[in-house]
């Protein structure tokens, strides 16, 4: 007999869920989501408040405000739904690799959402089942999903014993994680017995049936003769009865989350100020952070798209220095990203997004030259960037060019050395032409003599030209109009003491200075 | 029963202490241990190292002040090209966006193990270094103010507090600028004179200046030191 065992991680009604996972505020109030705009349209889940207060489903719109004068009423998002249904997947894979979605049902369940894991052996892990599944559903939590956790024998039972914890879960006090439950090893069909019929679904034509005979309980129905009532009643009994014995015990196979997480959240009210964007970003970027930390994952590169009014995209990328957490970094990033590039139009919905990447890990040595923590440098490399804008923090870079002026950034990332190495390229003496370059060059009025500079005028160094040597011609990417380059350099040391490297640019027409010899 | 309780030891004349010592050899003194001398971030320059009593003070404040041409930049390559030629990494805070790779891969500049950070302005630039020395880990952190006029006194009110942040590190903060700005909170100041640039025929092949000594906390008087661009380097610990 397998001794498999399965856990289930449950949201009840995950489209008023979602909606408050992306609203806190709307936590506590009477609200009912809507399938739909306008006053005829199905709501498909309730708020505990609005339960309270008398609302009950199946109703519209309409139906339910009359129940329930104070009732909000919000349209159900699909993205949001979608994203709290791979949040859910995410909480439940940081606890065991052999973890799926269930499929959705219909009807009256079509609010919940699932997910089955393999917790065979898991209490060895947690100290107990009991733990384990108090683990699950305070993970569950930390990325804004109350969700129930229940472990049993198959996933039918775990799926029961996890909605029997209902009641729980709508009375337990507002930010705290769900219920959790265990139905002990073999144990299944105990656990079932007193249990009521419509806890498995039955259809309504078959409870009916088996109401007329008195059988309520699924205890009762697993005493009747198998054979004799799927002749009497069909298919729909046989289903039943599998369900009743603990259908679905073989364990979900291993996952392979996909690396690339996704918020997203529709506006109720275009946007076209930066501010009150930043504040929906906030919000998006803490749920990300958080399914991230879930997955022992950081992000290297945020995605930013945006749909704007008139049917227009506005999408980009924000690089990131090294890879974070910080909530706070990310959110300087793509507001330096929206001040230097702003939206065309008014924005209606926002979604971030990245792909995941391990946050480094190293181990120091004795024995070399301790560098910057990892983890402490990671962050402060983001926080730079935050600081300085993308682009402006990293490890210099000569580029392979005869472009005088051309530098480029690599991010930092030093090699470990080992102890005492010196580096064998390092040169002897100290070069005298060390320069500081101008970014950009300044420009400058040159007198010539004799077709060779002998006076300058510029911000930098000015006066009678004392001592000159040059020119060197340097030119390159003749093929491209926009790059192709052309100089002539001349050392030269101005009656102010300043020794400076100037150009003339024959493509320009110009003299500029750009470095100063120091 | 005799007692068994340990008798605690006496004062400074307790003579069981002193025969303790005794036994213990010069490797245990009574009282206070001596401050240790600051581990110094040396530039390789034989002049300059002794000038400065073996390098620039880690977890100090050191100032390089001068008029453009002086050196300075060339000086604080070298320190750079030390410490990244040890094995451990350092930092370029870049105000002016000044920084020249090949410069300092001439010089000897283990690129890989150098942070450029290029910040919009000083206030930010005091920020990034703050955010630099908290991180620690870095043999030397250059902040480069040159070239910037009267924006290099902004954020003044910032100086104890980096002079603080870089007490409590193994990093050798040096600021580099046109006039000398973190005034008491340094713990060390240069000088440079202006260079005198040497051409041999077509091409400019030196520079000479001369770096004074105007501040150090260990007390030492003003001293001077003569400077050649190229210089011959010590060689290599």
């Amino acid at each position: 007999m397998s001794a498999g065992r399965i856990a289930c991680l449950l949201v009840p009604d995950l489209p008023w869920v979602a909606l408050v996972r992306a609203h806190p505020e709307l936590a506590g109030r009477p609200l009912a989501v809507a399938g739909g705009a306008g006053p005829r349209a199905d709501a498909v889940a309730l708020s505990p408040e609005a339960a309270r207060r008398g609302v009950r489903l199946p109703c519209t719109v309409a139906q339910a405000r009359a129940a329930c004068s104070a009732l909000e009423v919000r349209v159900a998002s699909p993205s949001l739904e979608e994203a709290a249904r791979c949040a859910l997947l995410d909480a439940a894979l940081s606890a065991s690799p052999r973890a799926e979605r269930a499929a959705p049902l219909a009807g009256l369940r079509a609010g919940e959402a699932a997910v089955f894991l393999d917790a065979s052996g898991i209490g060895r892990c947690f100290g107990s089942e009991a733990g384990f599944a108090s683990a699950l559903a305070a993970r569950a939590h930390r990325v804004g999903l109350p969700a129930i956790a229940a472990v049993a024998g198959s996933r039918s039972v775990a799926r029961i014993a996890a909605r029997r914890q209902l009641a729980g879960w709508l009375a337990r006090p507002p930010g705290e994680p769900g219920p959790a439950e265990v139905v002990p090893a073999g144990g299944d069909a105990a656990f079932l017995a007193p249990l009521p019929l419509e806890l498995l679904d039955p259809p309504d034509a078959l409870a009916e049936a088996l109401g007329r005979f008195g059988i309520r309980r699924v205890g009762e129905l697993l005493r009747l003769p198998r054979r004799a009532l799927v002749a009497r009643l069909g298919g729909d009994a046989a289903r039943l009865v599998a369900l009743a014995l603990g259908e679905g015990q073989e364990p979900p196979p291993p996952a392979s989350p996909e690396a690339r997480l996704e918020e997203a959240a529709d506006l109720e009210l275009g946007v076209d100020r930066l501010e009150p964007l930043l504040f929906v970003l906030q919000a998006l970027l803490s749920r990300l952070a958080a399914r991230l930390a879930c997955r022992g994952l950081a992000c290297p590169e945020l995605e930013l798209q945006l749909r704007l009014a008139g049917g227009g995209r506005d999408a980009r990328r924000v690089g990131i220095a090294a890879p974070t957490l910080d909530v706070r970094v990310l959110l300087r990033l793509a507001a330096l990203s929206l001040e230097a590039r702003p939206p065309s139009a008014e924005v209606e919905a926002v979604a971030v997004a990245c792909e995941g990447r391990p946050l480094r890990g190293d181990q120091l040595d004795f024995f070399r030259p301790a560098g910057p923590a990892p983890a402490l440098l990671s962050r402060t490399l983001a926080e730079l960037e935050a600081l300085c804008g993308p682009g402006r923090v990293g490890a210099p870079v000569v580029v392979d060019t005869h472009r005088p002026d051309a530098f480029a950034l690599a991010p930092f990332a030093p090699p470990r050395a080992a102890a005492g190495a010196v580096r064998e390229s390092a040169p002897p003496y100290a070069p005298a032409r060390t320069v500081r370059a101008l970014r950009p060059p300044v420009a400058a009025r040159v007198e010539l003599r004799g077709g060779r500079p002998a006076a300058l005028r510029s911000a930098v160094a000015s006066g009678r030209i004392l001592q000159l040597a040059g020119p060197w011609r340097t030119s390159g990417n003749w093929w491209s109009e926009a790059e192709r380059f052309a100089f002539e350099h001349y050392d030269v040391v101005t009656g102010d003491g300043t020794a400076a490297r100037l150009r003339f640019d024959p493509l320009r027409r110009c003299w500029e200075i750009d470095a100063i010899y120091d | 029963m005799t007692d068994m309780a340990p008798t605690p030891l006496g004062g400074a004349r307790d003579p069981r202490l002193a025969a303790l010592l005794r036994d213990l050899g010069a490797r245990v003194r009574q009282g206070a241990a001596p401050e240790a001398p600051a581990s110094r971030c040396p530039t390789g320059l034989t002049a300059v190292d002794r000038l400065l009593g073996g390098g620039f003070p880690r977890g100090g404040v050191s100032e390089i002040a001068g008029p453009p041409s002086s050196g300075r930049t060339s000086l604080v390559l070298e320190l750079l090209a030390r410490a990244t030629e040890r094995g451990e990494v350092a930092a370029v805070v870049d105000v002016a966006d000044a920084f020249d790779p090949p410069s300092a891969a001439a010089a000897g500049v283990d690129l890989a193990r150098l942070l450029w950070v290029r910040p919009p302005d000083v206030p930010a630039a005091l920020r990034g270094t703050s955010h630099l020395l908290t991180a620690g880990g870095f043999a030397a952190v250059v902040l480069d103010l040159a070239g910037l006029g009267r924006r290099a006194e902004l954020g003044a009110r910032l100086w104890p507090r980096l002079r603080r942040e870089t007490a409590a590190t193994a990093t050798a903060l040096v600021i580099l600028g046109d006039q000398r700005v973190a005034r008491g909170f340094a713990d060390l100041a240069l000088d440079l004179a202006p260079a005198v640039p040497h051409f041999e025929g077509a091409f400019f092949a030196a520079l000479e200046s001369e770096v004074l000594l105007v501040r150090d906390r260990r007390g030492s008087e003003p001293r001077r030191a003569p400077l050649r661009w190229p210089a011959e380097k010590a060689d290599a610990a």
